[in-house]
């Protein structure tokens, strides 16, 4: 069963307790006493179907309703995207971190093994850093510059300026899968570490790398498939203006 | 192996997008599923876009957009079911590479399913346990110590092209897709030793 609006935020948590991280990223913390989905939106100023889809999303795995997600307003998706990437580097890889360490400083573990597990899950955190600072300093001010003057007028001149370096195509052509080394990691883990005497430390990071797996998944699908398209329908517009402003 | 099978789903129907959704998560099949109305420029941009490995779609959502035509390199990837809810012609239904029923009950749409994805090699009756070949080993130790496709077939006087299928092969069989996940799994596995390589 998909969430509605109508439903208690209170209810959705006992459905699906995964969505606490998502549900988060809105700005909606614990704390909902008798509200539902509707209202809480409602008080946080968020649009329903924007909530809803995404959440949704999540919360059934096979679900992408790419049409109704088209609609979305790009500085909104803007925010969420980064909410995401905040709570991956903040929150979810130092928890890794921290069970990492916790393996490292164990002794019953094989020393080599110890250090494949932490060199390779540290060149995995370089990469995540890299991609998303590369997406936060040149993709989205980019799409926010966009949406700010499609709204308001202002800004024309940076952004032709800046569009002769740099277009969506561009991003759509090199942004990278993040996902395919937790994935190996994660087979590493599970099918061909020597068999430790107790491998709960190990079932803790399994646990974190499907989360995070996932959540990487939803979020890259996310830019590929809206978030590049609605940028597209942007500088459609934008050229559209700009070319009819200088006839004028 | 694990891997979810990607999905496009072209149905402006509903009912049918959740009664397919729910017919499909009774397979032993792990799934993700894009869904969209109906196709709104081109049917090659489509699957160009969201690369899918099959494509259920309403027959009549798709007929206006794409005559048939399969010229294009993106079809050789996919497999196209064709969804039909009335009589069609047989000749109208030939484009795809198969066709389902939408009218059936629940046993038939799910041992069609269960047909369609079976010959596509995409569900298997047995999980086979499967061991890397004497072959494999070889290639899977050369790319752990960071040789391109075509210094390894260099190296074994094979093909570029046969390399690949090793490499192919031993990340089905393993569920490893990196260089990096590879060379830890050859190290675990003393293919190599940790000190012929620098790791990361
Ligand atoms: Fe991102
Ligand atoms: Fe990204």
């Amino acid at each position: 069963m998909l969430i509605n609006e109508e439903m208690k935020m209170a209810e959705v948590i006992h459905l699906n307790h995964h969505l606490l991280h998502v549900i988060n990223r809105f700005g909606i913390q614990l704390g909902y006493g008798e509200k539902t989905v509707k209202q809480l939106c409602a008080e946080h100023e968020l649009p329903l179907p924007f909530f809803l889809e995404i959440v949704n999303t999540f919360h059934d795995p096979s679900y992408f309703p790419v049409d109704a997600m088209l609609r979305f307003d790009a500085a909104l998706l803007i925010r969420y995207l980064q909410q995401t990437h905040a709570y991956y580097l903040e929150f979810r890889i130092p928890e890794i971190e921290q069970y990492i360490t916790r393996l490292t400083t164990d002794e019953s573990w094989d020393e080599a093994v110890k250090r494949l597990i932490r060199d390779f899950f540290h060149q995995y955190v370089f990469e995540l850093t890299q991609h998303i600072k590369r997406e936060e300093d040149r993709v989205y001010p980019y799409v926010l510059a966009l949406a700010h003057y499609l709204e308001t007028g202002q800004g024309e001149k940076e952004l032709v300026e800046s569009l002769m370096h740099y277009s969506i195509q561009e991003y759509e052509n090199e942004h990278d899968d993040v996902e395919s080394k937790l994935f190996d990691l994660k087979n590493i883990i599970i099918k061909y570490i020597p068999r430790p005497k107790d491998s709960r430390i190990l079932n803790l990071i399994l646990h974190e790398l499907f989360e995070l797996e996932d959540d990487l998944h939803n979020h890259s699908h996310i830019e590929n498939m809206i978030l590049v398209p609605i940028v597209e329908r942007m500088e459609k517009e934008f050229f559209a203006l700009t070319r009819n402003g200088r006839h004028d | 192996m694990i891997e979810a099978v990607k999905i496009l789903l072209i149905e402006p129907s509903y009912i049918i997008k959740e009664g397919l959704r729910s017919a499909l998560g009774r397979l032993n099949l792990s799934f993700r599923i894009d869904e969209v109305d109906e196709v709104k420029e081109n049917l090659v941009l489509t699957l160009e876009k969201f690369t899918p490995r099959i494509v259920f779609a309403n027959h009549r959502a798709l007929e206006t957009k794409w005559a048939g035509n399969r010229s294009a390199a993106v079809f050789d990837e996919v497999l196209l079911v064709g969804m039909y809810n009335e009589k069609v012609t047989l000749f109208e239904m030939a484009r795809y590479d198969e066709v389902l029923c939408i009218e059936e009950n629940k046993q038939q749409i799910i041992s069609s399913l269960q047909n369609i994805l079976k010959k596509a090699g995409l569900l298997s009756n047995e999980s086979e346990t499967e061991n890397l070949s004497e072959r494999e080993r070889e290639v899977l130790r050369f790319v752990a110590l960071g040789l391109t496709n075509n210094e390894i077939a260099e190296r074994l006087f094979i093909s570029t092209f046969t390399v690949m299928t090793h490499r192919k092969n031993i990340t089905r069989k393993l569920g490893i897709k990196t260089v990096s996940g590879l060379t830890v799994y050859a190290i675990l596995n003393k293919i190599i030793e940790s000190g012929e390589v620098n790791v990361f």
